[in-house]
């Protein structure tokens, strides 16, 4: 793969990244049924209820690996895919890539955690969980930067418009 | 299109830009940076052993079938309980339609920690043996693409959330499987961190 297919596959998966990033906020990832009554839960909703039931550290967490995780790996990988070919910051941007790699697995936490409380939440009408479309959308979010940081190679930081692409 | 020798005569390619770095002998603990990036390319640990991030991650590959086997926790509503495995969680939500979410925590919950923890044990094993197994090089390769998939510490955390979620529902009752699963995380952080690289590329050079 050359270096000009490897940039525009990682920016068309940023690009991707940012739509879906909408629906995986805004739909519920799943709906929890406690005693006959259905209460769909959007990520954002799965923390507040988290924060109201006074587990604020666990909140916390959450919110960070959840919402605040996806979101800054997706506007440090804009930048870093716009600012290609320009001699500036190129330091910064490897540092910035670096950060956003080691954080960006935690962003999974939501995900193991839709599939724990699937798997537990099958009594019926007592306590269901159901796994709802913001699951799906919020995995691929997830999916989408992955790759993104995959393909475009940290060496591509260093590569000038002046100085051609191999 | 990258350069798999890494060393021109006296020149380490950075791993991280590609810009050479002339090598030098270090003093022990010191480090050598990419005079353009700042990447650290070379350090002398002072290890010698590879034998702890044998013993890591084979005592993990043991405790990896017990987080898989044993429950890790039971949910109790008005007398109607349920249990759950790693794997569970991934076949209710294959069942519920979400293939591709159910193969995304498979892969992070099951098979990357345990491919991962197999690769350490194979190169790490053929260092401590002085053996020339087959595609050792190779292997070695992966560990470095399996490590951020291997996502047991994550799931540990998202355990824990998961049992206070439960708690304002119903009664959660620890089980085996979430203590082995704490372990499980435990033993891939430390075999990674004991897996120096250096020293396996160092060692696999001697065999040749
Ligand atoms: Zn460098």
């Amino acid at each position: 793969m050359t270096d000009a297919a490897r940039l525009q596959w990682a920016q068309a998966m940023v690009v991707t990244g940012i739509v879906l990033y909408v629906p995986a906020n805004v739909l519920p990832v799943m709906t929890m049924t406690v005693v006959g009554t259905v209460e769909p839960l959007t990520v954002l909703g799965g923390v507040e209820e988290l924060y109201d039931s006074g587990l604020w550290p666990m909140a916390a967490v959450v919110f960070l690996a959840s919402i605040v995780v996806p979101f800054l790996k997706l506007a440090s990988l804009s930048w870093i895919l716009l600012m290609h070919g320009s001699p500036l910051a190129q330091r910064r941007r490897g540092t910035l890539r670096r950060v956003v790699h080691s954080i960006g697995s935690w962003s999974m936490v939501d995900v193991f955690l839709l599939a724990i409380l699937a798997a537990v939440g099958q009594l019926g009408a007592l306590a269901g969980v159901k796994a709802e479309p913001g699951g799906f959308f919020f995995a691929a979010v997830l999916v989408c930067s992955l790759l993104a940081a995959e393909f475009y190679k940290p060496r591509m930081i260093w590569q000038t418009n002046s100085e051609p692409t191999r | 299109m990258t350069t798999t020798d890494n060393r021109i005569s006296a020149w380490l390619a950075c791993p991280e830009c590609e810009a050479p770095c002339l090598d030098r002998q270090l003093p022990k603990k010191a480090e050598l940076r990419c005079t353009r990036c700042g990447v650290r390319v070379k350090i002398a640990s002072g290890r010698h052993s590879l034998q702890p991030a044998w013993a890591f991650a084979t005592a993990g590959l043991f405790v990896a079938i017990l987080a898989n086997v044993e429950p890790i926790m039971t949910f109790d509503v008005a007398g109607d309980t349920q249990s759950n495995h790693i794997v569970s969680g991934v076949i209710e939500l294959a069942r519920q339609g979400y293939g591709p979410v159910a193969a995304l925590v498979c892969f992070a919950g099951v098979i990357a920690p345990v491919l991962h923890l197999t690769a350490i044990w194979y190169v790490a094993s053929a260092c401590c043996l002085r053996r020339r197994w087959p595609a050792v090089h190779r292997v070695a390769v992966l560990i470095e693409m399996l490590e951020p998939w291997n996502l047991v510490p994550v799931y540990a955390i998202a355990t824990v959330v998961a049992v206070v979620k439960l708690d304002m529902m119903g009664t959660v009752d620890w089980k085996a499987g979430a203590l082995w699963i704490l372990v499980l995380s435990l033993c891939s952080l430390c075999a990674a961190e004991a897996f120096d690289r250096e020293l396996v590329e160092e060692r696999l050079e001697a065999l040749k």
